[in-house]
């Protein structure tokens, strides 16, 4: 039986440098499954490819059998892939439910641009509804109509996330969802993570180097250093690894 | 919010063709011929800003539409005998083609190399329009006769406001019903940013194209309009000043705003009109005392005036414009 997220043997090169060497990881659906690694190691790298930003120079990369690299960037989110983003992108000059609109918007039909319809009423309804469902959902209701830029910064976070879950993914890929947040913020994501993935049957790949919430939240996390595959296993099993222990401490650190 | 215009747009629209029914019988004809060319101007600018400021693609093609525009309709019309209404809808269309011929290359380029390569079209356009003699009648121009629509003789100013007045109501609740849709969305979504369009599914380089083509159909459209009051067109309107005019309309209004860039029409359309009633000994200063304000209100409001008006009397934030607590907010964020 095939897996139902495989990343199969991929490499990346820049120019010289191999940012990502014979990486392969398997997940299995319903599982948080965190990316590690210390700094550069590629794992925003390993995310692009599967959101196509990027194209590995060889390997395969399939959603339930699906060819990932077969389509292009704007058809990921249709093929059941969402991500967020690391460093805060968002549609700052439009509002909370206008980013979370567009995180749908390739579940809304098509209707007449430049003038009234019946169909584009009811299509924008039900979208404002399910929309406002999300922010329900991810605390951000009574920013409604504030624009997004003017967030703060763990609301900005939060509103990433929300438009992510407006793709409807099966597979969600995180990109530090937890960087620079409080811990009472922290507390929130850990607790909307487990949620997602336990009631929603949402499947999660986890960057984070906020360690307590990788600890808590995943099944399963796999190492990744200078674009190698290092360590993978159960939390437990990971907090004891010694290469992984060197990697993040530096093998001098014994010395 | 996304489907139905507000009562107060539908009002202004309204308001906009009963002006346009109502001012012919008070107003002398100078007047008249001012009000008629800032209509054009004004779908010529929103045709703009939904490029600039609701897709962010600073192109500058523009002012080649609006000629595309001028001499389609203006032939088909008064050569071809083909009703005025049927000449615009051609004209526009070749237009909207020309930009989407232009928007496939255009929508791989992005900011001074965008702005660049436009602007050197805008410039070929020109040329053609100086110098393709069988058509454009070359550097003399081309004079044609006012349409008739249904029986309806345009032509003076009188009798074509009310006709120019109704087509930019049209032109103006086309372009809200778009920004108000899940296309006007898509297209502040890649303003916004492109990442994260592309990671919502949105196809970025077909909806620029597609921008491209719709802000074009507008410059066409216009240039259809200019035919109803004007008798004659040659490539010096079409120039690099125009396009600029047009710009600073944009940009001094509020850009990303349809009311911001209607009332950036208005007061740059009616600046040159303010300073020539100014004593004469001042006269020679009228360039400059333009110039002044353009810098002065780039440096000042970077808003437009609708950024700095609209916090004064509407709370209401949102839609894809720009809000008045980032204007705010915005020096603030410069100097960190």
């Amino acid at each position: 039986m095939s897996a139902f997220f495989a990343i199969d043997d991929i490499s990346v090169r820049f120019g010289g440098l191999k940012a990502i060497d014979h990486f392969s990881m398997e997940v299995r659906p319903g599982e948080i499954h965190a990316l590690i690694g210390p700094n550069g190691a590629g794992k925003s790298t390993v995310f692009n490819c599967i959101s196509r930003f990027c194209t590995p120079v060889e390997g395969r990369i399939r959603l339930d059998g699906q060819d990932i690299l077969a389509l292009p960037a704007h058809r990921i989110v249709a093929s059941g892939i969402g991500r967020t983003f690391q460093n805060l992108e968002l549609l700052k000059r439009m509002t909370v439910l206008e980013n979370v609109l567009i995180g749908q918007h390739v579940h809304i039909p098509r209707y007449f641009f430049f003038g009234p319809s019946p169909k584009r009423k009811r299509t924008e309804a039900e979208a404002v509804k399910s929309a406002e469902a999300i922010l329900e959902e991810t605390n951000l209701a009574k920013y409604r109509d504030t624009p997004a830029g003017e967030l703060d910064f763990g609301h900005q976070k939060l509103l990433d996330l929300a438009r992510a879950l407006a793709g409807r993914p099966r597979l969600l890929l995180l990109d530090e969802p937890a960087a620079g947040l409080r811990n009472r913020e922290i507390s929130f994501v850990d607790a909307l993570l487990l949620k997602l993935a336990r009631s929603h049957g949402l499947t999660i790949i986890l960057v984070e180097h906020v360690m307590p919430l990788v600890m808590s939240v995943a099944n399963k996390v796999t190492v990744l250093s200078f674009g190698q595959k290092i360590a993978e296993g159960t939390p437990a099993e990971i907090r004891r690894h010694p290469r992984v222990i060197e990697a993040y401490l530096g093998s001098e650190a014994h010395a | 919010m996304y489907a139905e215009l507000r009562a107060s747009e539908l009002a202004g629209l309204l308001l906009i063709i009963a002006a346009g029914l109502a001012l012919p019988q008070i107003l002398p004809g100078y007047f008249l011929y001012t009000g008629n060319s800032l209509m054009t101007y004004a779908i010529l600018a929103i045709g703009l800003d939904l490029l600039l400021g609701w897709s962010g693609q600073f192109a500058f093609a523009h002012i080649a539409f609006f000629g595309i525009g001028i001499y389609g309709t203006a032939l088909l019309e008064s050569r071809a005998e083909v009703p005025f209404l049927l000449s615009v809808a051609i004209s526009a269309a070749v237009a909207g083609l020309v930009g989407i011929a232009i928007g496939f290359p255009a929508a791989r380029l992005r900011t001074v190399y965008l702005a660049l390569a436009t602007y050197a079209f805008a410039e070929c356009a020109q040329w053609v329009f100086r110098t393709w003699d069988p058509v454009t009648g070359g550097p003399d121009g081309l004079r044609f006769r006012p349409p008739v629509i249904f029986g309806y003789e345009t032509g003076s100013d009188q009798s074509s406001f009310p006709v120019v007045a109704l087509i930019l109501a049209l032109a103006i609740g086309a372009a809200l019903y778009l920004t108000k849709s899940k296309l006007g969305r898509q297209m502040c979504a890649i303003r916004d940013s492109e990442h994260v369009a592309t990671a919502s599914g949105i196809d970025v380089r077909r909806t620029k194209v597609i921008a491209f083509a719709i802000s074009a159909v507008f410059a066409g459209i216009a240039g259809g309009v200019y035919t109803l009051f004007q008798t004659f067109v040659n490539a010096d309107v079409l120039g690099v000043s125009q396009l600029v005019t047009v710009l600073t309309m944009v940009v001094i209004g509020g850009s990303g705003s349809i009311i911001g860039v209607l009332l950036g029409v208005v007061v740059i359309g009616l600046l040159p009109e303010l300073l020539r009633a100014m004593p004469q000994s001042l006269l020679v200063w009228q360039e400059f005392i333009y110039g002044s304000i353009l810098v002065l209100a780039i440096v000042f409001m970077p808003q437009g005036l609708w950024g700095l008006i609209k916090p004064r009397f509407i709370r209401r934030t949102g839609g894809c414009g720009r809000t008045p607590a980032q204007s705010i907010r915005a020096p603030a964020e410069a100097s960190q």
